[in-house]
């Protein structure tokens, strides 16, 4: 087998929440455009162009990302898990429930990246302290809450008294 | 937010990669892409071919050399970085630094390799893999080199790896009885550095280097020199950064003004060394 | 661990007038809009899809100012993909100029949406390309030749005041408009004052709320009507659309905004109306739907900052025991290229005019300008922000230079509960409060008394430790009518609300408002109240999402901005419940054949007080007998269970000669108290304490109260010490990405405690008061805390809203270049 040719699209393959994906994308395409717009999962969202706000953040093979700095070609091979995947069986997770009793979402908007930033934080850490919610969340923007409720809400979960 | 077209293609070894990267001008190989997918949002780049290095399992290890030189593959995340008992054992400040780059979702993209290579002046590692003298591996069609860093940062956005190369990986020297520092002001907290600087302190002395102040880290040589003949008490430390900021022409910005920075420098690099020699005591 | 504090909320003994039981009104019952926005499924105006519908990028120009030589689209459109472009020409050719709310010389400038032979900022938008994806839009955009021919830049409002370079032609002059509040008698306050405390120039910076999801709209033109809908997320559609059909050439009733979620908006979602008409004339031109999503470099660039201002000769009256007697002040406004919103903001800050102090003798000089920046819009705590900042920037220094602690000091002149209400200088009513308990409050959050303990601790570690308080107020509930002491001829006074409720068939309980939440949890709260009038459970109460400008009850000034939801917003809701109640309990009455005052509702039931259990008819009867079976009712009556309120506040009129009058109505109170650390050697500055104690009288839901602290706190904070839009000399924005702009995220915040008083509004519907705004308390404390930690190393006078480590730091290498902007003149 040659070297492979660079081209312009590539065919990709990739689980998305747990559903297998084809797709022909543009090799500019952002991953979060593709997940937009292309798969129409509305849920991750733009909050800014250059990467800092985390209001894109999902998972790439259990890793937290902010699709917005990756390409969709990128991807191909991976496992996608977005924020409709959280409570895919309609039951909310203890942090999306966490979330709603604690108050730790206003507009909403940086909500989806949040809860992402969170699951994966309490999948390899589920007693997190204060400080390391803090840590875990810092990549994502929050212009509502001022972050407050919003690590009660994840140490809650942590703690178990949400 | 919206890239320019690009072609993508994805090697399977370091050789393809070498052969793309030679093959087609204006191409860039892509490691973590956390720097460069927003410089081509911005359009502010605009490679005509991406060099995707994903796949290039052997880029991503952490080892030791023969000689016992600590090996960071091109590709090894900061996350990986921050995870890594190798480097917890040879040389902690490594992690300790990659653990305050940017976010957990950089972190969990971001290379080491692509942070050298951006050789962006407020980049973190650079100053820090000069004094800890670091080597790094090149490859290229006609084979392999090693560049030290010294002479790997060649300007801003520049380095010593040319077109239709690959850097490979990175190779730092142990700690033994070496102390290690980092200190500087950032852009909030865990943010972009204003002025940074690093340091280790051995028995011969310390190497000093700053980040932020001119297009590649600058080492504080007449610091250094000053403090050859191991006094290390916080007197002695602070007398010898005295003119260095002075010796600096560094940018003024919106952060800060240059003599900000010429002050910024001063305290960074004495609260780096003495940083290094409380560890060094350990 | 909860780094939140909440001290047993202490309820004045001031009267109020809410006529409800609490009930679910007073809880903290998680929000109704939580479950589809944690799971993704809310509907942002990005997330929706038309078929055919093109993608829009704005060109926007690279010079701060410039005369446009010539604009070439040709090689834009031979794109494949590209549906079409617009220029400013045409937008010239198709649409009137936006209407100004100035008096000249600012009445003459020339607003139009797309930029026209000239542009004033740099990302101002001179043409617009649409396309079939968003990439090709933005590819298409780069291929638009544009020719400039570069024209001396203005970025300093004092450089635009001397008119040596002219932003509008038309206007002749760079003000938008100037003139002089004088209340009391200044001079005689002055002369008769045992010290004066002069001040030359204070400056509130540049920032802006920066919300999360940028400005945009999906906009769908139909050809058989001629009407536009826009899936938007304009925060004030009645406002937008006041300013948007004149300029259109139609109808008011032929633009129907809709929003569902929207992405926050803290005032910066009110100025969209240029980007809207540009969408509106695109999809006419190219028949099909258009869709623009702002990217966060242009919003910081060109869509909305917060005013700049600047406080210049500040004299400040006081006796010698310490009493203030009045200030004057020359205020100078940075507006930006366009005035938009503006001069609104000329009078707004006299909501506040003595902030919480008894100052009787007031005048400020106030001019605004154009510079060759973004043009402004409201953002949280509009106008009024930076006034109250000059008012706690004179306190501080005034203590400070007279040798009075701050906090005796503004115990001895903050306006007192005795008061209550109090008629400020011009006019104004502060309807209740108590600032000094509320300052208590801070003070014991804080552990005021171990201050110099700390202070000592601190400086043992090389750090600079100081201590602060922001007192603000958050005044809700605007009165339109003060657009008039800016231009007589404006035809807008007072104020008001819509909301409709009705009862379903199968007894649903629907709510509409005209309010257009972003985050405020109007649903949750229209619930309450709802759920309390009609006695059922919120959960019956369906608040529909978002707002429609066709379908939902709507009113002129319908919005949500300026903390009036709980005053208008609510009070409408109450309204409308309470009218629909009134027929329940008649229907109920007359199937029952029971008195009406026999009726009670409960338990989501109307039923017969203490009667039989069978006496009970549930909402779904009353419903289905009003809706679907209702042959056997009387004919002479006719309950419809639907009903529509306008809450009207009244204000009276305001005096145009005098400048007085009731310019709002209803104020909280916020009192912030803060604990700084600074390094000397760098200039970095932490906070190591922080409380916040907000009293806006009846709280609907304390933790939608206690969230709306936080953030605006949050936003405060932020502004103090990292976010400030600033340009080079070339009109160029510096910090237009959020590197640059720094937003405080998770590791930047200091724990926060947070405190609350409850002092009913003796005017508002359910005694509660607007709020949210927050009024930038920790703006002020911060300020006041960088100020007492430098006390210690040169005692420089905080100068600047926004203070960096780099500008601290040459705080402490030239405290004297502060110190000569003050002094004091003793008798």
């Amino acid at each position: 087998m040659g070297t492979p040719a660079p081209a312009r699209s590539r065919a990709i393959s990739l689980e998305v929440n747990g559903e297998a994906v084809e797709y022909e994308v543009p090799a500019r395409r952002l991953l979060v455009h593709f997940i937009r717009d292309d798969l129409g999962l509305t849920g991750t969202h733009v909050g800014c162009d250059t990467g800092n706000c985390g209001a894109c953040t999902v998972h790439v093979d259990g890793v937290s990302v902010k699709s917005c700095m990756l390409l969709a070609v990128q991807a191909d091979g991976t496992r996608i898990a977005t924020v409709e995947g959280l409570a895919a069986d309609g039951e909310l997770t203890a942090l999306q429930r966490s979330f709603n009793e604690h108050h730790a979402l206003q507009c909403g908007y940086c909500t989806p990246g949040m809860l992402m930033s969170a699951t994966a934080l309490l999948e390899q850490n589920p007693h997190p302290n204060e400080d390391e919610v803090r840590v875990a969340l810092q990549g994502n923007i929050c212009r509502c809450t001022g972050y407050v409720n919003i690590v009660e809400a994840v140490v809650a979960v942590g703690e178990g008294t949400s | 937010m919206l890239l320019r077209e690009v072609d993508y293609a994805r090697p399977a070894t370091v050789e393809e990669a070498v052969s793309l990267l030679a093959a087609h001008e204006g191409a860039r190989a892509l490691a973590g892409g956390q720097t460069l997918v927003n410089v081509m949002k911005a359009r502010a780049a605009a490679p005509d071919v991406l060099v995707d290095l994903v796949d290039l399992a052997e880029l991503r290890t952490i080892g030791f050399s023969s000689d016992g030189l600590l090996e960071i593959g091109a590709m090894v995340t900061y996350t990986q970085l921050v995870g890594s008992s190798e480097v917890e054992v040879a040389r902690p400040i490594l992690a300790e630094v990659a653990a305050t780059i940017a976010d957990v979702q950089v972190r969990n993209r971001g290379t080491v390799g692509g942070n050298v290579c951006v050789s962006d002046p407020t980049n973190h590692l650079p100053p820090l893999l000069v004094v800890l003298d670091a080597s790094f591996t090149i490859r290229g069609s006609g084979g392999e080199r090693v560049v030290p860093a010294d002479e790997f940062f060649v300007g801003v956005y520049m380095t010593a790896v040319g077109e239709g190369e690959l850097l490979t990986k990175i190779s730092v020297p142990p700690a033994s009885d070496t102390g290690d520092g980092f200190s500087g002001v950032t852009i909030g907290k865990h943010g972009t550095y204003v002025v940074d600087a690093a340091a280790t302190v051995s028995g011969e002395g310390a190497r000093i280097a700053i980040g932020c102040v001119a297009a590649t880290p600058v080492r504080a040589t007449e610091m250094e020199e000053r403090l050859a003949g191991g006094d290390f008490s916080e007197d002695a430390v602070r007398e010898a950064a005295k003119g260095l900021g002075a010796s600096l022409d560094p940018p003024s910005d919106v952060h800060g003004s240059a003599d900000y920075r010429r002050s910024l420098a001063e305290t960074s690099a004495v609260r780096a060394v003495l940083q290094a020699v409380e560890r060094r005591k350990r | 661990m909860s780094t939140t504090t909440t001290t047993t909320p202490t309820v004045t003994e001031q009267q109020s007038t809410p006529t409800l039981e609490k009930g679910y009104i007073g809880q903290s019952i998680p929000r109704r809009e939580d479950k589809r926005l944690v799971q993704g499924l809310g509907t942002f105006f990005d997330d929706m899809r038309r078929h055919g519908m093109g993608y829009v990028h704005f060109v926007r120009s690279p010079y701060g100012h410039a005369k446009i030589v010539s604009i070439d689209v040709s090689k834009a459109l031979e794109l494949d993909g590209v549906y079409g472009t617009i220029t400013g020409d045409e937008v010239a050719i198709h649409t009137e100029p936006f209407f100004e709310m100035s008096v000249e010389p600012g009445a003459n400038i020339k607003d139009y949406a797309l930029a026209v032979g000239r542009v004033r900022h740099t990302g101002e938008p001179v043409a617009a390309v649409c396309a079939a994806t968003r990439e090709l839009a933005r590819d298409a955009a780069d291929l638009v030749e544009v020719e400039y021919d570069p024209l001396p830049v203005l970025v300093d409002a004092e450089e635009s005041l001397k008119d040596e370079t002219v932003l509008h032609d038309d206007a002749g002059s760079n003000v938008v408009w100037s003139g002089v509040f004088d209340w009391g008698d200044i001079d005689q306050a002055l002369a008769d004052a045992d010290h004066v405390v002069k001040i030359e120039r204070l400056h509130f910076h540049r920032f802006s709320s920066t919300p999360l999801e940028c400005a945009g709209a999906l906009v769908e033109y139909d050809k058989g009507t001629a009407e536009w809908t826009l899936h938007c997320n304009h925060q004030m559609p009645g406002v937008g659309a006041i300013w948007m059909a004149p300029a259109l050439r139609t109808g008011i009733d032929k633009l129907r905004f809709v929003t569902q979620d929207i992405g926050g908006g803290f005032g910066n979602k009110i100025c969209l109306h240029p980007q809207y008409v540009v969408l509106c004339l695109l999809a006419r031109k190219l028949g099909r739907p258009v869709q623009w999503t702002e990217w966060r470099t242009d919003q910081h660039t060109a869509n909305a900052h917060g005013n700049e201002r600047t406080f210049l000769d500040i004299e400040v009256g006081v006796m010698a025991d310490g009493t203030m007697t009045g200030f004057k002040v020359r205020a100078l406004d940075d507006c930006g290229a366009f005035p938009r919103y503006e001069p609104l903001g000329c009078i707004i800050w006299a909501q506040v005019t003595p902030g919480l102090y008894g100052w009787r003798n007031i005048r400020v000089d106030f001019t605004q300008v154009c510079t060759n920046k973004s043009p402004v819009s409201p953002n949280r705590g509009y106008s009024r922000m930076q006034h109250l900042w000059l008012t706690e920037r004179i306190a501080d220094i005034v203590a400070t230079e007279l040798g009075i602690d701050p906090v005796e000091f503004r115990k001895k002149n903050y306006v007192k509960t005795e008061q209550m209400p109090y008629e400020t200088p011009n006019g104004c009513v502060y309807d209740s409060g108590d600032y000094a308990a509320a300052l208590d409050i801070a003070l014991d959050l804080i552990d005021s008394g171990s201050i110099e303990d700390r202070r000592k601790e601190a400086a043992a570690r090389g750090k600079l430790l100081g201590f602060g308080i922001g007192s603000t107020l958050d005044s809700g509930t605007n009165n339109f009518g003060q657009s008039t002491l800016l231009n007589p001829d404006l035809q807008f006074s007072g104020n008001n609300e819509a909301a409709s409720v009705k009862l379903d068939i199968f007894g649903e309980v629907v709510v509409t408002l005209g309010t257009v939440p972003q985050g405020q949890g109007h649903e949750t709260t229209a619930a309450q109240v709802v759920a309390d009038i009609l006695g059922c459970s919120p959960e019956q109460v369906n608040v529909r999402r978002g707002h429609d400008t066709w379908f939902n009850s709507h009113a002129g000034f319908s919005g949500t901005y300026a903390s009036q939801f709980a005053f208008t917003g609510l009070g409408a809701v109450k309204g409308a419940a309470e009218l629909v109640r009134a027929e329940m309990v008649q229907l109920a009455a007359a199937v029952l054949q029971a008195p009406e005052e026999a009726i009670e509702l409960a338990d989501g039931f109307a039923r017969i007080k203490d009667g039989p259990e069978e006496a009970a008819l549930p909402f779904m009867a009353l419903g289905a007998i009003v809706n679907a079976n209702n042959a056997f009712l009387p004919p002479d009556f006719n309950p419809t269970l639907n009903h529509r309120y306008v809450c009207r506040p009244y204000f009276g009129m305001v005096d145009t000669e005098k400048k007085t009058g009731q310019l709002t109505l209803t104020y909280a109170t916020q009192i912030h108290a803060a604990v700084v650390e600074i390094d000397p050697e760098t200039g970095v500055v932490d906070v190591v304490d922080y409380a916040a104690v907000d009293d806006c009288g009846i709280r609907i839901n304390p933790q939608i109260v206690e969230g709306q602290v936080h953030g605006a706190t949050t936003h405060a904070l932020g502004a103090a010490l990292s976010e400030e839009f600033v340009y080079d000399e070339e009109g160029t924005l510096l910090t237009s990405n959020f590197y640059d702009y720094h937003v405080p995220h998770a590791l930047d915040m200091p724990p926060l405690k947070t405190g609350s008083m409850e002092s009913p509004s003796p005017v508002a519907p359910l005694g509660a008061k607007g709020m949210g705004e927050g009024g930038g308390g920790g703006i002020h404390c911060v300020c006041a805390a960088i100020q007492d930690a430098l006390g210690a190393a040169g005692k420089a006078i905080v100068y600047t809203s926004c203070n960096p480590p780099h500008r601290v730091w040459s705080m402490l290498q030239d405290p004297e270049a502060t110190r000569a902007n003050v002094s004091v003149v003793s008798k």
